[in-house]
């Protein structure tokens, strides 16, 4: 058995029926489902290996191989980690570590009328029927082992739900630190879930961090239901420290006339998965997905999409920004699923990528599967180096190669930081891009040592 | 004018890539003075340019070339720039992403570091900006848009033009600036350039048309043609080579006739 599936078994035998147990007996059996049916459908497959057409870019081996002492939230961090990244702008920040919700900001008092920011304990008392239908319900939990050992794990939700026709005008934040530390390296399942009501607006800014240098697995699954004519836009940022696994696993849903963007900003120095995966359940959805990922040092960063096309008359468009340096590896696979009914689909897709280095490497594929006959479909990758022309018209009016380099390197990645409409996100994200170009190491496309 | 030259190139020879262009160019340019060179499509007037500016892929073979008295051959582009060395390319390039006005403050604050000035704030600079503007009629929005990014021909231009004078360089070179142009925006460039005339400053004017040399008269013409200077003159040479072509001068190649 691998080290992993060690530590997961320990820790099963720890796991108290105490998180199952809620005022309302709807959600306490949902809860005990989840947890029954997530354990045993992880059973039956095991942690993802390469053999798995959708893990093929990633070695797995790095997954079952990871050192792990225990399994769950921890104890002790430095506090002063969240002055970083608390920041003001945002309608609520509720933090999370190690998958157990530990702060709010969420002032009941101040949030908009209709607009709940809740954890599971909260949420059990407040909205538990909302949520006993809600959780878990787009989840495939016989086919996605990761999604299945999460379900059986998780012990707390970050619960967003917003009212009908209501409309935050500000952004909703979760923080969701994974902890670890040499002494014990720890796997945390933290949980997700939106829900939007018809004809609601909303955005929601997720931000994944570590805390800690020592190996360790933290998995996130996030459920947006977004309701008819309703519009959510979610935006993650991803940063963690090189030995990490994160993977992180949206999944949305869309009835008549919803919009959902996805936007995934990922800057991890480790291993992630990341995959976002939206369903156009009824005519007239619209989807984007969006994503930048920074790749440096040994990182590597698998991104898996599906637009599922569902329902006639819907659009998808997708664009995956990879920048690759130093050694790092990226992976995109973009799955566009049109089932036979959806007629008058507009599906596209373009995984542009700069690769910065020699060393660094990028496996992109499309993967088109259309049932139905009148669709438009299209796609198209590329990958590059920096404009040698641009360069030189940055050098030629005084800007030396290094600080060229780098600019160029944030205009390859600005359309994606343009893409996103709230003002507030839109400057955390450049910050957070910012901060991680200038600490490559080396230039960008500069030829290392 | 002073007597000391400026620019001063000698026996320049030139490849580019790994053909043979420049055989061999000599040329004094005083401060205060305006040399325009004029010649044939393809007689290699904008790898002279190049050549100046240090563009990679460019290679000096014989010959030197100085500014201010120091050897510009082995300087990279940047700190070319920086001493002073500016030019307003042929086909200016476009970088999407890169927005306007966050170069051009990067630009003038690695010029202004140079100089030994201080760096100039968004405040401040936004003003020097407004300022240049003005001057080359550049509508405000541009300034926020990416690096030439869906500009007409007349707009980049006319985006060299502002950088030149944000620059404040000491050695123009402005290659074909005004192909192109209409009537105004040819006046509003050339407006630009008058701007930058000065007694400690030399331009350096590639054109094919007499037409720009209305607005910037120069002090000296030259016609550049299979990689030499085959002829100069005064202002008043440009107006014969309007009329008559290129064909009356020795040493011009026949077939490249603009
Ligand atoms: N990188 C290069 N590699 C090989 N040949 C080149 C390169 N750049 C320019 N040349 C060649 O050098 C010659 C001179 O080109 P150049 O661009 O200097 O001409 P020009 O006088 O500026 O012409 P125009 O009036 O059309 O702008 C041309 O024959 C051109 O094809
Ligand atoms: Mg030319």
């Amino acid at each position: 058995m691998s080290a992993f599936v060690d530590a997961i078994a320990r820790a099963r035998e720890g796991l108290s029926d105490r998180a199952l147990e809620t005022p309302s007996a709807t959600l306490s059996t949902r809860l005990a489902t989840l947890r029954n049916e997530g354990l045993a459908a992880f059973d039956e497959q095991g942690l993802p290996n390469r053999r798995d057409e959708r893990w093929k870019g990633t070695n797995t081996a790095k997954l079952a191989d990871l050192p792990l002492d225990c399994v769950g939230p921890g104890v002790d961090f430095d506090e002063a980690v969240l002055d970083e990244l608390f920041v003001a702008d945002f309608e609520a920040d509720l933090l999370f570590v190690d998958g157990r919700t530990v702060r709010s900001s969420a002032d009941r008092d101040e949030l908009p009328k209709g607009v709940l920011v809740l954890s599971l304990e909260e949420a059990a008392a407040e909205i538990p029927d909302l949520v006993a239908e809600k959780l878990g319900a787009l989840v495939d939990l016989k086919t996605d082992a990761l999604a299945a050992l999460n379900a059986g794990l998780f012990e707390d939700v970050a619960v967003v739900s917003i009212a009908s026709n209501t409309r935050p005008g500000r952004a909703i934040r979760i923080l969701s630190l994974s902890t670890s530390a040499p002494e014990a390296s720890r796997a945390s399942f933290a949980r997700l879930l939106v829900v939007a009501g018809s004809g609601s607006e909303a955005m929601v800014v997720l931000e994944s961090a570590t805390v800690g240098q020592a190996p360790g697995f933290a998995s996130i699954v996030s459920e947006f239901h977004v309701a008819e004519n309703a519009k959510l836009i979610s935006a993650e940022i991803q940063s963690g420290s090189a030995e990490r696994v994160q993977v992180s696993q949206i999944h949305a849903a869309l009835e008549r006339d919803a919009r959902f963007a996805s936007n995934v900003l990922c800057l991890s120095e480790g291993l992630v998965r990341s995959e976002v995966d939206a369903t156009m359940n009824a005519p007239g959805g619209r989807v984007g997905m969006n994503g930048l990922f920074l790749g440096r040092g040994d990182s590597h960063h698998d991104h898996f999409t599906t637009a599922e096309h569902a329902a006639p008359h819907c659009e998808s468009d997708e664009e995956y920004r990879g920048i690759l340096a130093d050694s790092s590896a990226g992976v995109f696979r973009g799955r566009v699923l049109v089932r036979p009914d959806a007629q008058k689909t507009d599906a596209r897709q373009s995984n542009p990528n700069l690769l910065l280095s020699e060393g660094a490497s990028i496996d992109t594929k499309p993967q088109l599967e259309i049932y139905a006959d009148d669709v438009k479909a299209s796609h198209g990758s590329t990958i590059g180096q920096l404009d040698e022309e641009a360069l030189f018209f940055l050098r030629a009016r005084g800007i030396d190669e290094a600080t060229a380099r780098l600019v160029l390197t944030r205009g390859f990645a600005q359309t994606f930081v343009d893409g996103l409409s709230d003002e507030s996100t839109r400057a955390l994200v450049a910050d957070r891009l910012d901060e991680a170009l200038t600490a490559l190491e080396t230039a960008p496309g500069e030829p290392s040592a | 004018m002073s007597d000391a030259p400026l620019v001063s190139i000698k026996n320049l020879h030139a490849n580019a890539g790994d053909t043979p262009i420049l055989k061999g160019i000599d040329l004094e340019l005083r401060p205060g003075e305006v040399h325009a060179i004029m010649g044939p499509n393809g007689s290699g007037k904008s790898t002279l340019s190049n050549v100046l500016v240090g563009k990679p892929g460019y290679e000096v073979t014989q010959g030197e070339v100085s500014f201010q008295g120091e050897d510009l051959v082995d300087m990279d582009p940047e700190i070319r720039a920086r001493a002073g060395v500016f030019l307003a390319f042929q086909y200016p390039v476009e970088i999407p992403g890169v927005a306007n006005n966050y170069f051009l403050r990067t630009a003038v604050n690695a010029v202004r570091e140079h100089r030994g000035e201080d760096e100039l704030d968004a405040i401040d600079f936004l003003t020097l900006l407004k300022e240049k503007m003005k001057l080359v009629e550049m509508p405000e929005d541009m300034m926020s848009r990416a690096i030439n990014e869906g500009f007409s021909g007349g707009e980049k231009k006319r985006n060299e033009i502002l950088q030149m004078l944000l620059l404040e360089p000491s050695f123009c070179i402005l290659d074909e600036t005004d192909s192109g142009l209409d009537i105004d925006a040819l006046r509003i460039v050339a407006n630009g350039v008058n701007q930058m005339r000065s007694p400690d400053r030399t331009m350096l004017v590639i054109t094919h048309y007499q037409r720009l040399l209305d607005y910037i008269v120069p002090d000296h013409v030259h016609v550049l043609s299979g990689g030499r200077i085959v002829k100069s003159g005064d202002k008043s040479l440009a107006l014969e080579l309007e009329e008559k072509g290129y064909g009356w001068i020795d040493g011009v190649e026949e077939e490249g006739v603009a």
